[in-house]
């Protein structure tokens, strides 16, 4: 099968430091990828190349068989890729529709074209189809955003990625700032993205949830890759010792009991 | 996890922060939605008793509601723009100053054709098209200043104030533009209807030669600039709560990068934004203008606090992403029946500066209040 998307060498530097050195990354339809490392492993920077925020400085990308050269966040999300970062870029004063259509409200003629209202009730509808979809379950679509508890809102987030044909889900610890129930439901909401063909990529320190979620595990260590399992077929303390590097490991004797499935450490 | 699963763990106390139930926050919700509404009530009580106690004076007379409305009219034509102003996170410290700008600027114009005996109806014309066109000049540049140079709104338009302050001075000589043409008073000053009891209906004029006992008899309805000024509010009222546009003004306010990331033109909309609240203050200065016959720099010297107090009042939040035209009617109005009340209580006119000062004070404090409680 080919994969959905196909990272190759890709490479980036920031002045004299090597962020990303020659990562290579693919990711299949129906999978979801978990991506782990250290702080400073260089996750985010190839996750922003992925989704048009850097632009690589070596390496190249493919989007379903296309050579892709995303110049902007903007031409990444054209082509389906959405990013959701952890503050979620939702409007808290808004309501779940409005959210899900921001900057990408649909109208509807008042005088002709000439003047034009927002088409409140066909905003409204479909996003209760695509809540439902997902197997959502939010309070009125008329609450304001704020009211809605962090898994809700993570929740609401995913709605608007789906609705606008996102193919490729990037998520960068989405389930930091939630409580153990709220974790539980976004997982949940990952699983249900994949199997409707949505693959994912994940990035956590917590590995419990990666194991949780996860196909496929892919490791970063100081800008390079250093390890790729199926998750499956490994267990949490050899990724761990992949993440912090074999030799640490050998010297302290014992995992260090921090890093172990490491809960909502700071990115 | 099934739907019904998700109901209960939703419904269950979960590890998450504390979060007040939702009926709970509901009530906090309304009690900030109607607090401005209940104040406006208690607030008429209060006058009218005080005014039927002290002085023996009808305090909900039509002729004094009718007063208050036109002294309103004011202070909800420069809020209406900083409504939107303030809706994103911003504020517009030069309105009052754009207002007089646009008085001298109109005036100065209906003043030179009402010199050359041009026709009414161009010389009014003429001399609000200038008025208004002058408005969008500060409106535009703070809209730029704020939007693509990122200068701070507080200091930007205040700055701005200034030197619209200096230049309408230059224009004006630092004289009332006063020699208007008399039918700019009638516009002005004039209503809509006349009612005769017994004898008819007159649109926008008294009967011709009526005599001075005549003319106390007649009931005039509907102020001429408060119609000018609910056609003015309904239009603001559906840009901000109906348009596409009226909807990035909230999402900027309510969150400022996630507008930038959704695709929101949020610079130009900024700009647009600060161009309208210019030009509402445009309309303001023509309404002066008309009123006291008139063109003056510092017509609305008092205007900005009135105006931002009304907007906070109505429930719109310094920190962005709240408030409505409905709110800001509501603290147009409670600031209008303070100043009017005061003067028919016959309380020295400057402690109505302290009024207003304190009650947008008082504003901001229950708006700050909800924030934390609603956290």
């Amino acid at each position: 099968m080919e994969p959905l998307l196909r990272a190759v060498n890709l490479t980036k530097r920031f002045g004299g430091l090597t962020a990303v050195n020659q990562v290579s990354l693919d990711v299949y339809r129906g999978e979801v990828v978990g991506l782990v490392g250290d702080n400073g492993a260089g996750k985010s920077t190839l996750i922003k190349m992925i989704s048009g925020v850097y632009q690589p400085d070596g390496g190249e990308i493919e989007f379903d068989r296309q050579k892709m050269a995303l110049n902007n966040p903007r031409e990444a999300r054209t082509i389906g890729i959405e990013t959701i970062y952890q503050d979620l870029a939702l409007a808290e004063n808004l309501d779940v529709s409005s959210n899900i259509f921001l900057g990408r409200e649909v109208k509807k003629p008042f005088i002709g074209n000439v003047v034009q209202t927002m088409d409140r009730r066909h905003m409204r509808r479909e996003s209760a189809t695509v809540l439902e979809r997902l197997g959502i379950d939010v309070p009125p679509l008329l609450q304001q955003t704020r009211n809605l508890s962090g898994g809700q809102r993570q929740a609401v987030a995913i709605a608007r990625a789906i609705y606008w044909n996102a193919r490729l889900m990037i998520m960068d610890e989405p389930t930091a700032a939630l409580g153990v129930t709220e974790q539980r439901k976004v997982l949940m909401l990952v699983r249900t993205l994949r199997d409707q063909g949505v693959p994912v990529i994940i990035i956590s320190h917590n590995m419990q949830d990666i194991f949780a979620v996860a196909d496929r595990i892919v490791v970063m260590r100081r800008g390079l890759k250093v390890g790729e399992r199926k998750a499956a077929q490994t267990t949490a303390d050899e990724i761990v010792s992949l993440m912090v590097g074999a030799e640490v490991v050998r010297e302290m004797g014992v995992i260090p009991k921090a890093l172990e499935g490491a809960n909502g450490a700071p990115a | 996890m099934t739907t019904k699963e998700y109901e209960e763990s939703s419904s269950s106390a979960t590890t998450e922060p504390a979060a007040p139930t939702r009926t709970g926050l509901e009530t906090l919700e309304m009690l900030r939605k109607v607090w401005a509404w209940a104040f406006l009530v208690l607030l008429i009580v209060f006058f009218t008793i005080a005014a039927k106690q002290l002085n023996d004076t009808n305090f909900l007379s039509a002729r004094s509601i009718q007063g208050i409305l036109v002294y309103a009219t004011q202070i909800v034509l420069v809020g209406l723009g900083q409504t939107l102003v303030i809706v994103t996170a911003g504020i517009d410290l030069s309105v009052g100053w754009t207002l007089g700008l646009a008085s001298v600027v109109a005036a100065m114009v209906m003043q030179a054709l009402y010199a050359s005996n041009v026709n009414p109806v161009l010389t009014i014309a003429a001399g609000a098209a200038a008025g208004l066109a002058v408005s969008l000049i500060p409106g535009w540049l703070n809209g730029w200043l704020v939007a693509k140079v990122k200068v701070p709104p507080f200091i930007g338009t205040l700055g701005m104030g200034g030197v619209v302050t200096g230049a309408a001075f230059l224009l004006s000589g630092g004289y009332p533009i006063a020699q208007q043409p008399p039918y700019l008073g009638q516009l002005g000053n004039g209503y809509l209807l006349y009612i005769w009891p017994g004898h008819g209906v007159n649109f926008f004029s008294p009967p011709d030669n009526l005599a001075s006992e005549q003319l106390r008899e007649l009931i005039p309805i509907m102020p001429n600039v408060v119609f000018i000024t609910i056609f003015v509010v309904l239009a603001c009222w559906f840009i901000l709560s109906q348009t596409q546009f009226g909807q990035h003004v909230y999402a900027i306010g309510g969150n400022f990068e996630a507008a930038v990331r959704s695709g929101i033109p949020v610079r130009r909309t900024l700009i647009w934004i600060y161009t309208l609240c210019g030009l509402l203050s445009g309309i303001a200065g023509i309404v002066w203008a008309a009123r006291f016959t008139s063109g003056a720099a510092n017509a609305g010297e008092t205007t900005t606090l009135t105006a931002v107090a009304a907007v906070v009042i109505g429930g719109a939040s310094l920190f962005g992403g709240e408030g409505t035209i409905g709110g800001t009617l509501v603290g147009s109005l409670i600031i209008a029946i303070i100043q009017f009340g005061l003067v028919i209580l016959g309380v020295v006119p400057f402690w109505q500066y302290v009024a207003v000062g304190t009650v947008v004070i008082l504003a901001v404090i229950v708006d700050q209040l909800g924030r934390t409680l609603g956290k």
